[in-house]
């Protein structure tokens, strides 16, 4: 079985800045894979140079047995990428069950099993009481929970997070912690954006750790959160 | 959907029973449905998709002419210069499509002026194709089950079938995965990448059905008109009047461009005929109106108020 992801080398450069210095990561079927930095480190734009949203200076993308590299984000999402956005993007005007079948006509065009899908979708993410509300009119909480609704109605074999972990309450963090382990449990494949230290204790089994755009450390949760160079990375911007 | 089905009944109802209710107001009654008709044809790519054009001009000329130039050079019959009318519209917009769709923001929208404008200077000055500034004067049609395309009842009905197969399309759209397809690329076009859906294409599809349906009601009013002249046809005013029709009715919607065009055809007549010379003025003031106080349009705003007080409803009761 070939690795899930496979990405190689990354680079990605906004004007002078090298957002994403030389990364490489690699993802299991079934794994969970936890990317933590401090803020800036390029978190985000990594996951976007993988997922297509930011074209690459360099590097390679391998999902499954394909390479993606020079294939548009909407094409690597037919492929099975499903992503979320860091600020949220619901379709304002439109309701929240639309939305989330605007993602399930991927795979199912006709409208009574995509309605289908996306209904089962809400009911995943506990949103489905809400199915006809104006998206726009969501608090924070359950847009990000829409976010992820939408992620999986394109009936991902891979789901990108990031940070959907962000500003929720206690009770809401368990309740997304729980979420993403069944996921995970079903067969999902996961790489996972995250300042929640718990969520990334308790969820990956990798962990990759950015600062300035360059991978300073990897390993189990464990190894990594003992690492003194992590520490100081984190402790040196606060 | 139901809904919907039962307006569209409605309106082929009420579009039947106008000529004999308003045996005078015929020529009132083909402009209204042309310009719902074109209006609801250019919200496919306005409202739908979220690409304001303001060149449909260029279409209804397109359409116009073909019937015109395929009548009097080559005793053509409508139904075959409006295919081919069609097959031009289409190309022509997957061309601007391809161009232009790649600029964001206004830029779009100018460039879809400035190819208006192109057509218009051919229009005048390609004599031996358009008969240049003078125009072309339609003298020969087919009489089709002895029906004469002349008369303004038989061109009453054409138009009425024009916009109810307009609207029946729209209706049919707004279920459809293309119909979301469009909404997402619309209201954000990474949400709708990641969805897995091609921006580029969704618009192009898009303004490639707009542009065809707008040249069929171009070859209904090229037979109205009879006779053409490209200060008309191509003319900026008209793509102007359709762009407004659209948008104060409420882009991307089901009704709005019929009520839109309901309204501004009547204004325009009733002030027409009372105020002469303010015409213009009555027109700028009503637009005004609506869009500082109804910014989604007419339909627009009182399908966002209704979403959500239907789900208020629902969610207390
Ligand atoms: N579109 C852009 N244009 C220019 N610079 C950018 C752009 N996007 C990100 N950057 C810069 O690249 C660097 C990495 O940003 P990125 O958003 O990837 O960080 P992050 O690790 O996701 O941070 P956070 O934890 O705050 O979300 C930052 O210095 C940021 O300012
Ligand atoms: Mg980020």
């Amino acid at each position: 079985m070939p690795d899930a992801l496979k990405a190689e080398g990354i680079t990605v450069r906004f004007g002078g800045v090298v957002a994403v210095d030389n990364v490489s990561l690699s993802l299991q079927p079934k794994g969970i894979l936890g990317l933590i930095g401090p803020n800036g480190a390029g978190k985000t734009t990594l996951f976007n140079a993988v997922t297509g949203f930011v074209p690459m200076d360099s590097g390679k993308v391998r999902f499954f047995d394909r390479d993606v590299s020079s294939e548009p984000p909407y094409k690597r999402a037919q492929a099975g990428m499903g992503r979320t956005f860091q600020t949220e993007r619901p379709f304002e005007e439109l309701t929240v069950l639309e939305n989330v079948l605007v993602s399930a006509f991927l795979k199912e065009p006709r409208r009574k099993d995509a309605e289908k899908l996306a209904m089962e979708m809400l009911k995943r993410v506990e949103l489905d009481d809400r199915y006809d509300q104006p998206a726009g009119d969501l608090n924070l909480a359950r847009r990000r929970r829409l976010e992820l609704a939408k992620a999986l109605a394109i009936q991902p074999r891979v789901l990108f997070l990031d940070e959907v972990m962000a500003g929720l309450n206690p009770p809401a963090l368990r309740e997304m912690i729980g979420l993403v382990r069944r996921l995970s449990q079903e067969g999902l494949a996961i790489l996972m954006v995250e300042h929640i230290m718990e969520a990334i204790i308790e969820l990956s089994d990798h962990v990759i750790v950015l600062a300035s755009g360059q991978k300073i450390a990897e390993g189990t949760p464990q190894e990594v959160t003992s690492n003194t160079q992590v520490i100081e990375a984190y402790l040196g911007t606060e | 959907m139901i809904r919907h089905l039962i307006g569209l009944l409605v309106l082929l109802v009420a579009g039947l029973v106008y000529p004999w209710i308003f045996p005078s107001a015929l020529t009132v009654g083909v402009t209204i449905l042309l310009f719902a008709g074109w209006a609801t044809a250019w919200d496919i790519l306005g409202g739908w998709a979220g690409q304001v054009s303001l060149g449909h001009a260029s279409f209804v000329g397109i359409g116009a002419y073909f019937v015109a130039i395929g009548a009097t050079e080559y005793a053509l019959a409508p139904w075959w210069s409006i295919l081919m009318a069609i097959a031009v519209a289409a190309l022509l917009s997957l061309a601007w499509g391809r161009l232009t769709f790649k600029l964001h923001g206004p830029y779009f929208t100018l460039s879809t002026i400035a190819i208006a404008e192109i057509l218009r200077l051919i229009a005048i000055n390609e004599d031996w194709l358009t008969g240049g500034a003078t125009g072309v004067f339609i003298d020969w049609m087919p009489t089709p089950f002895g029906i004469d395309l002349f008369a303004r009842e038989a061109q009453y009905y054409l138009a009425l079938v024009f916009a109810v197969g307009v609207m029946a399309t729209i209706i049919w759209i707004s279920r459809s995965r293309f119909g979301y397809q469009l909404r997402a690329v619309r209201e954000d076009e990474n949400s709708a990448m990641a969805a897995g859906i091609d921006p580029t294409r969704t618009k192009l599809k898009a303004f490639m059905l707009s542009a065809s349906l707008t040249a069929v009601g171009g070859g209904i009013y090229g037979m109205m008109l009879s006779f053409l002249e490209p200060h008309i046809l191509f003319y900026l005013l008209l793509s102007v009047q359709i762009a407004l029709t659209g948008i104060i009715g409420g882009r991307g919607t089901i009704w709005g461009p019929l009520v839109g065009a309901v309204l501004l055809v009547s204004a325009g007549e009733i002030f027409r005929t009372s105020f002469a010379e303010a015409n213009l003025l009555i027109y700028g003031i009503l637009i005004l109106l609506v869009i500082l106080f109804l910014p989604s349009g007419i339909i627009g705003e009182f399908n966002r108020r209704l979403t959500r007080r239907l789900y208020a409803r629902r969610a207390q009761g």
